[in-house]
């Protein structure tokens, strides 16, 4: 079996993305919660995001339209259910484990996460783009491919990095080198299997080489911009680094300057001081 | 924050205490750190495009370290008077300013720098570089030399400065070296 053959392998078997949900279930806990916080914990988290968005499209609701965010999904489950999935998938919070071959501190991959949806939200609203809602999901979870490929990238790390430095390839084409696969089409694959939209599946695919999509889709070209300025940041940079390649084609499609990428880089810091307590009681 | 002499906190007694191994002092983006206490070590992760900066007093054994996020402010004039360490034309000046009160001498201090790395291929944003030419431009402008520095490529970095030798380390891919 190839190495890629054996990775789609491991795909059946996912069958929740780890999250940090004990938060979540603390205020389950509390009869006082506000339902509104309940939805703002899970709307970071891409792991609860991820599973509660599996949930939601699962056959039981087919048919009707697809739901692409967590509000969306609160709303439609309602408050009890909710619950009840935040305890049946909330007891493990690994997502804020350390994240094995991408180097990644314990929590760091879920700040990253949560700065590439910042990111992508910002920089719709500086260029005053109509963007969906979803936009945030799609940046959430882009980078969910790696809490899966993060074993195999952890027994080749110094042949993909060899690639990557000594070759000039970006991270994921180095992946594509050695494991036949990158954590942006494995991350694809795993939410298109739990028949997340198609919406979201594409941007996770593609999000880290948008030029290789068939279309022009804005919400695509932000989460790779927004992937990009996270990255610039430094918030989560694990031993991939800023082993990327910005798309030139979509600079140039959305405008961007520098000055633009400068605001909404300092508009994502200051967000991120607003759900720092978040980060604190993930690993908490 | 700042560690400086707090005359107020209680003093660790007993051997127990005085063992203990000390946390370091952690530089957040747009964010600084000062010491005049040598056990202490200041520290910033993940430096990507970002630049920290440290100062240091040999003489004193004050030191500094901030780790700036933008060149300059440009259309932020709002955002560096809220936080002057977000930019690196306001918050190096700033951190030299702050050591200066401490009791630092400006014509002592020593400045060593890390990060500004850029994305692969990246010639439209080069955030990095030019948060390192910003750094040059200001320390020309007042005369001053960077001691050693470890700027650019892909890689992102790891920032050390300890005050009781004002020694800078730089981490990345979990090897060290000494600026």
């Amino acid at each position: 079996m190839s190495r890629r053959n054996e990775i789609l392998d491991q795909v059946s078997k996912v069958v929740a993305v780890p999250s940090c949900s004990h938060m979540a279930s603390g205020l389950l806990g509390n009869p006082d919660a506000d339902f509104r916080e309940l939805a703002r914990v899970i709307e970071y988290d891409p792991g609860l995001t991820a599973n509660l968005l599996k949930v939601v499209n699962a056959s039981f609701f087919s048919g009707s339209r697809p739901v692409r965010t967590a509000r969306e999904a609160i709303i439609k489950l309602g408050t009890t259910q909710v619950l009840q999935f935040v305890i049946s998938t909330g007891v493990a919070p690994s997502f804020v484990q350390k994240i094995e071959g991408y180097d990644l501190a314990p929590n760091m991959h879920l700040q990253h996460s949560v700065s590439v949806a910042m990111a992508a939200r910002e920089l719709g609203s500086i260029l005053s783009m109509d963007v969906p809602d979803y936009t945030f999901t799609a940046g959430l979870l882009s980078g969910i491919g790696k809490t899966l490929l993060g074993a195999y990238v952890d027994v080749n790390v110094q042949s993909i990095l060899d690639f990557a430095l000594r070759d000039g390839l970006s991270f994921d084409q180095a992946e594509d080198m050695v494991l036949g696969i990158n954590h942006a089409e494995l991350g694809g694959i795993v939410l298109e299997s739990w028949g997340l939209p198609e919406e979201l599946t594409r941007v996770v695919r593609h999000h880290l080489r948008p030029d290789e999509y068939d279309g022009v889709d804005p919400v695509l070209d932000l989460v790779h911009i927004g992937n990009v300025l996270a990255k610039m940041i430094g918030v989560g940079l694990g031993v991939d680094g800023l082993n990327y390649i910005p798309s030139q084609k979509v600079a140039e499609r959305l405008g961007l300057s520098p000055d633009v990428l400068d605001m909404a880089a300092a508009n994502v810091v200051v967000g991120l001081e607003s759900v720092r307590s978040l980060f604190m009681e993930c690993v908490a | 924050m700042t560690r400086e002499p707090d005359h107020t906190t209680p003093q660790p007694v007993g051997c127990e205490a005085s063992t203990a191994k000390r946390e370091p002092l952690v530089v957040n983006i747009s964010d600084m750190k000062l010491s005049s206490d040598s056990a202490d070590v200041i520290v910033t992760y993940s430096l990507g495009s970002c630049l920290g900066v440290t100062a240091y007093d040999p003489v004193l054994r004050i030191g500094a370290m901030v780790h700036c996020l933008l060149p300059s402010p440009g259309a932020n004039r709002e955002k560096a008077r809220k936080n002057p360490f977000m930019f690196v034309n306001t918050g190096v000046a700033t951190m030299v300013r702050k050591v200066i009160d401490l009791g630092a001498k400006r014509e002592r201090l020593i400045f060593k720098a890390a990060g500004g790395a850029n994305m692969r291929n990246d010639t439209l944003f080069n955030t990095g570089r030019r948060n390192f030419e910003a750094l040059e431009k200001l320390l020309e402008r007042n005369s001053v030399t960077l001691s050693a520095q470890d700027v650019g490529g892909t890689i992102p970095r790891t920032l050390f400065l300890y005050l009781d030798t004002g020694r800078v380390v730089v981490r990345s891919f979990g090897k060290e070296k000494e600026l």
